[in-house]
């Protein structure tokens, strides 16, 4: 702040605070503040099913309002906020030894594989998990014939399924990741000197953890909570498909008032109500976080006494023994039982991954029930043998042929190895593009083309999502953490209601708002006709997905930023760098990790986008979970389980292929799994 | 086959891009190929054929060809053909490679899982929404015509029609089938577990009874408000299409506070949770029934331990159309295709697939002649007096009410 005063001739910032952030702000206006407001002007309105859009908006009334508040409401809504806060609790409980294991007791190259199997899960279907999750809990299936036979549940199997357990189970399951991966972040930025130090002087392990390392996690598992909470509280896609009645969720009860009774106000009514209860309880929350510490400290004296006699009780102890020796001795069995226990958490991820690709290989007609006999007529069903076959061979052939070529220049020593190494991704470039020309793969390989064309419609849109998230929330993190002001804490607000608006009702206003600018120039013209090769429907995914993405990724990008101080770009502005230069050479390189895992994680949520999907999708943009969401409304058959494996190949293959560019680029591999890890 | 005049029609049928075609991609799959082939003969025999029934063409019931006077055009399409129907709805050769091979159009599928979605879709798109054949449920329709999300028939372009029984035409939701046309009807009934519920159960009475006794927590009922108060009112000597507050409250008192505490699920596709043993008893649509007959036997069942119940003394007739949605990108594509599907080979081969009646008139002559092997026929077929029993549903303000009792049973249930 002095350094700001006493430097006139530095090039200066100028225009508004929010410059950077201005993009983003345009586009919460265009497709999220102003399509929002008519759906709460909606709830205002009255039902009528004649209209081409079922809302009267001539008397406007209250009534929806003094609808929504009775019994039924606040009944669904206890029931889902004890199954979230009981469902994020679980995931701090079984997160946070994992994430405590891999940030302090691991090696570098085991944290980079143990990340990377808790984020591989992640990149299934999220649909396709959930279903599978039918399959261990189902009274009649092997499992539970299993747990029959060896006594451990009665003759009737495990009556799990359609319960609210169900739920709690694939909800744990489903959002772990985003919990660990936080906690992780946060617990890995603590200086270890710090622990060191509440050592020296004294401390024992529990007293460290409870003292030292905890309260620096603080931030991350406030951001792991909220990652984890916003979305259960609007999830039901999870309870559809597990729950039953008792496992019933708001979310699912907004929905049905748009999609069965057709009654658009009353709905409207229950999302902003919904709204704002979940940020009530986040308010109280957080009233909760700030008071509980006063009062510990009110408790301070009494811990004083406390610590001061185990620290003699200790120095007794290390006189006795000599020091080192007795820590370690009672080290091992600890870090035994969180490797264990990291073991198990990791199996628990993969569980239904390995059913789906089980599953994939079921000889009956439901994917969900196994019939004893694998076959893979569900692989023939979907593929055109022939040109898949083709295909493969051609990729193989190219990508070969870069390889021998990189053999040879590399014996010859003709390319420094900097260059040599751009090779690789060139040729998986070159067979991808040559096979894209030749033929039209993804209809040509699949025999059931909807699938093919599900599964290339998922990349289109998430990956474009995913960049325009990247963009916004990367320039308006950056206008946050270093330009704040009155204007933040209304934008702060705004990415707040992103995160906690049900989806269902920004689907209701996207998609009415599409209707609505279809006649306005340009932005008309984009939805209907599309951009270039990608259809107008591709262009409404972009918008729909990029909401979300994109919010998350303001959020990781400020704050990477705000534990950063501001002196190198401070100094860049006076060794005489112009902003624009500041930015590229000094703020894009210390926000890049952040970029690369808010984007990671927007491509991760966007791939799994079902609900707003669904509505704004048109024919010829349906995405692998729309088309899947529809099929979990009646049998879903096995090729869906195909179809999720060759979508997670794919989507692998595209993550390593990204992650080889970014090494080639410079990055350490070390660095690579911290970014993936969202630090 | 020994139909005299198919030389000639089989050259007009099956040109020489479709030969191509054929051993393009159907060869791969040489199964699919042949019967695609053996419906383009059969569907090109004359009127005046009156025989052999399908014994004697070969095994395949495809092969067969229906007898008597039936109308087999085939029209030519091109392009894509995008259609948005409910989920798992259609054989999948017949919106896949089959429909290819035969009209030439590329089929695409997406799925909806409710009528108002499919109208939140199309209303919002403004008749841009690329979907070229859409399938409401009958008492949708009218509201569809009057937002012009549907276009109307060039009737010319569906001579088949004429092969639907006339009982399941002019329906009073569209009485000139102007814009829209059978795909198939069903009705709801029960499905139990006899080692669990050892009484015999006969109508919804009994249905309800059991649920709130021996399959207490165990049963599970279709998601949809209006069906769930169906229950009631059909089992209580009511019209489902009332209106009557004060029967409505009655019908609210019964199921949120007596009823719903003893639900399990709400499930409008029990099958696939039946044979994984989630239920003792459900309520469900005839073909999902059906299938769950052969998902218990997948899973390793018993299915002889189940039984189907038509739903007593009344009980839902639904009908799901053909529709051509507003704006349709390749509306010939769909005209083609709906008057394919009329073909009673292909009707019936998808009848077979999915379980439920598509309305061709000689019903019951059509499946011993092109599926004699069909099984649990008294599942998708229904005696006059059943059929008298049946009621369609209206759409009236009532719907509000039933969505929203069926919301309190969820939140009863869930407590």
């Amino acid at each position: 702040m002095t350094a700001a005063v006493s430097a006139p001739d530095r090039r200066r910032w100028r225009g508004p605070k929010f410059l950077l952030a201005i993009p983003s702000i345009i586009w919460y206006l265009l497709f999220f503040a102003i399509p929002i407001a008519f759906v709460v002007i909606y709830s205002f309105g009255t039902k009528d099913v004649s209209r081409l859009l079922p809302v009267d908006l001539s008397n406007l009334t209250t009534k929806n309002y003094a609808d929504v508040f009775d019994d039924t409401f606040f009944k669904v809504f206890r029931a889902t906020l004890r199954i979230a806060i009981l469902a994020t609790a679980l995931c701090v409980l079984i997160g946070l030894p994992v994430a405590y294991f891999v940030a302090f007791k691991v090696s570098e190259r085991w944290r980079a594989i143990i990340l990377a199997a808790i984020i591989v899960p992640s990149f299934t279907s999220f649909l396709i998990r959930t279903v599978a999750w039918r399959i261990p809990l189902a009274p009649n299936g092997t499992f539970s014939k299993w747990l029959t036979d060896i006594g451990v549940v009665g003759e009737q199997g495990i009556q799990l399924l359609q319960t609210q357990t169900a739920v709690q189970i694939a909800i744990v399951y489903n959002y772990l990741g985003f919990m660990i991966l936080p906690l992780f972040v946060a617990l890995d930025r603590i200086d270890v000197r710090m622990r060191e130090a509440s050592k020296d002087l004294g401390a024992g392990r529990v007293a460290t953890f409870f003292g030292v390392t905890l309260p620096l996690a603080g931030p991350g598992i406030i951001a792991g909570v909220l990652l984890t909470f916003i979305p259960m509280c609007g999830d039901y896609v999870t309870a559809t498909v597990l729950g039953g009645a008792k496992g019933n969720m708001i979310g699912s009860m907004v929905a049905s008032q748009f999609s069965q009774a057709q009654n658009w106000p009353l709905g409207s009514a229950m999302a902003v109500l919904m709204i704002g209860a979940v940020l009530a309880v986040l308010i109280a929350a957080s009233v909760i976080y700030v008071v509980i510490p006063r009062a510990i400290r009110l408790l301070d004296p009494v811990a004083q006494r406390l610590r001061a006699a185990r620290h003699e009780r200790s120095a007794a102890a290390v006189a006795k023994l000599g020091s080192e020796p007795a820590r370690v001795s009672r080290v091992e069995p600890m870090r035994m039982a969180m490797s264990i226990w990291t073991v198990l958490v990791l199996v628990f991820m993969f569980i239904p991954i390995g059913l789906v690709v089980l599953h994939s290989f079921n000889g009956g007609v439901s994917f969900t029930i196994w019939t004893g006999n694998p076959s893979n007529k569900w692989w023939g069903e979907l593929f055109d043998g022939g040109s898949t076959f083709a295909l493969a061979l051609r990729f193989l052939v190219i990508v070969g042929v870069f390889a021998v070529a990189k053999r040879l220049i590399a014996a010859r020593g003709a390319l420094p190895n900097r260059r040599l190494n751009w090779l690789g991704p060139i040729g998986f470039a070159v067979a991808l593009v040559v096979n894209g020309l030749i033929t039209d793969w993804f209809r040509d390989v699949f025999d059931f083309v909807s699938i093919g064309d599900a599964i290339r419609n998922s990349f289109l849109a998430a990956f474009g999502a995913t960049v325009i998230a990247v963009i916004l929330g990367g320039l308006s993190g950056v206008a946050l953490a270093r330009r704040p002001g009155t204007w933040s804490k209304i934008f702060m607000g705004t990415v707040f209601l992103i995160l906690v608006t049900p989806e269902v009702m920004d689907a209701i206003a996207l998609v009415t708002w599409f209707q609505r600018v279809s006649d306005v120039p340009v932005l008309g013209y984009v939805f209907r006709e599309g951009i270039g090769p990608f259809s107008g429907g591709i262009a409404k995914l972009w918008v729909g997905q990029s909401l979300y993405a994109s919010a998350v990724v303001t959020l990781i990008v400020r704050a990477r930023l705000s534990g950063l101080d501001e002196s190198l770009e401070e100094a860049a502005a006076d060794l005489g760098a112009t902003p624009a230069r500041a930015f590229r050479q000094i703020t894009l390189p210390l926000i890049s990790s952040a970029l690369v895992a808010g984007g990671l994680l927007s491509f991760t949520l966007c791939l799994d986008n079902a609900v707003i999907s669904t509505l704004v999708s048109e024919a010829g943009s349906t995405t692998f979970p729309v088309a899947l969401l529809g099929a979990t409304k009646s049998t879903i058959k096995p090729f869906w389980g195909v179809g999720a494996v060759v979508l997670f190949i794919v989507t692998m293959a595209a993550l390593v292929f990204v992650a080889r560019v970014l090494r080639r680029s410079g990055e350490s591999s070390s660095q690579i799994a911290a970014t993936l890890a969202g630090s | 086959m020994n139909t005299p005049k198919m030389p000639k029609e089989m050259r007009i049928l099956a040109p020489h891009s479709f030969r191509e075609r054929l051993s393009r991609r159907a060869v791969l799959k040489a199964g699919t190929a042949a019967a695609g082939l053996a419906v383009v003969v059969a569907a090109c025999g004359g009127d005046d054929d009156g025989g052999s029934s399908g014994g004697d063409s070969g095994g395949d019931a495809l092969g067969a060809q229906a007898s008597g006077d039936w109308s087999r055009v085939i029209n030519k399409a091109s392009g894509t053909l995008a259609m948005y129907t409910w989920g798992d709805y259609n054989d999948p050769d017949i919106v896949g490679a089959l429909a290819e091979a035969e009209l030439g159009a590329t089929m695409k599928v997406d799925y909806y899982g409710s009528n108002e979605d499919l109208i939140t879709k199309l209303a919002s798109s403004n008749g841009n929404s690329g979907f070229d054949i859409v399938v409401p449920t009958g008492p949708y329709v009218p509201q569809m015509i009057e937002k012009g999300l549907i276009q109307k028939f060039d009737k010319s372009l569906l001579p088949n029609i004429s092969n639907v029984d006339p009982s399941y035409l002019a329906q009073a939701w569209d009485p000139g089938n102007d814009y829209s046309v059978c795909k198939n009807w069903g009705t709801t009934g029960f499905f139990y577990d006899t080692s669990v519920i050892t009484r015999e159960l006969k109508n919804w009475q009994d249905f309800l009874d059991a649920c709130m006794n021996e399959a207490s927590g165990n049963c599970s009922m279709l998601d949809t408000g209006p069906n769930m108060c169906g229950v009631w009112f059909w089992s209580n000597g009511h019209d489902w299409n009332t209106t009557d507050p004060a029967l409505l409250d009655e019908c609210e008192a019964f199921l949120v506070d007596e009823f719903a505490q003893h639900v399990k699920a709400f499930d409008s596709y029990p099958s696939t949770a039946i044979a994984e043993g989630a239920y003792s008893i459900s309520m469900a649509w005839n073909g999902d029934a059906r299938q769950a007959y052969y998902r218990i036997q997948d899973a390793g069942g018993d299915p002889t331990a189940w039984k189907w119940v038509l739903g007593a003394p009344e009980t839902e007739l639904w009908m799901d159309t053909y529709c051509v949605a507003a704006g349709a990108p390749n509306p010939e594509a769909a005209h083609a295709w709906i008057n394919w599907e009329l073909i009673p080979e292909i009707s019936i081969k998808d009848l077979q697939y999915h379980g439920y009646n598509t309305g061709l008139k000689s019903m019951s002559q059509l499946i011993s002649e092109l599926a004699p092997d069909l099984e649990y026929g008294d599942m998708i077929f229904f005696t006059d007096n059943q059929v008298s029993t049946f009621r369609t549903q209206e759409i009236t303000p009532a719907i509000d009410r039933h969505v929203d009792i069926l919301n309190k049973m969820k939140a009863k249930a869930g407590g």
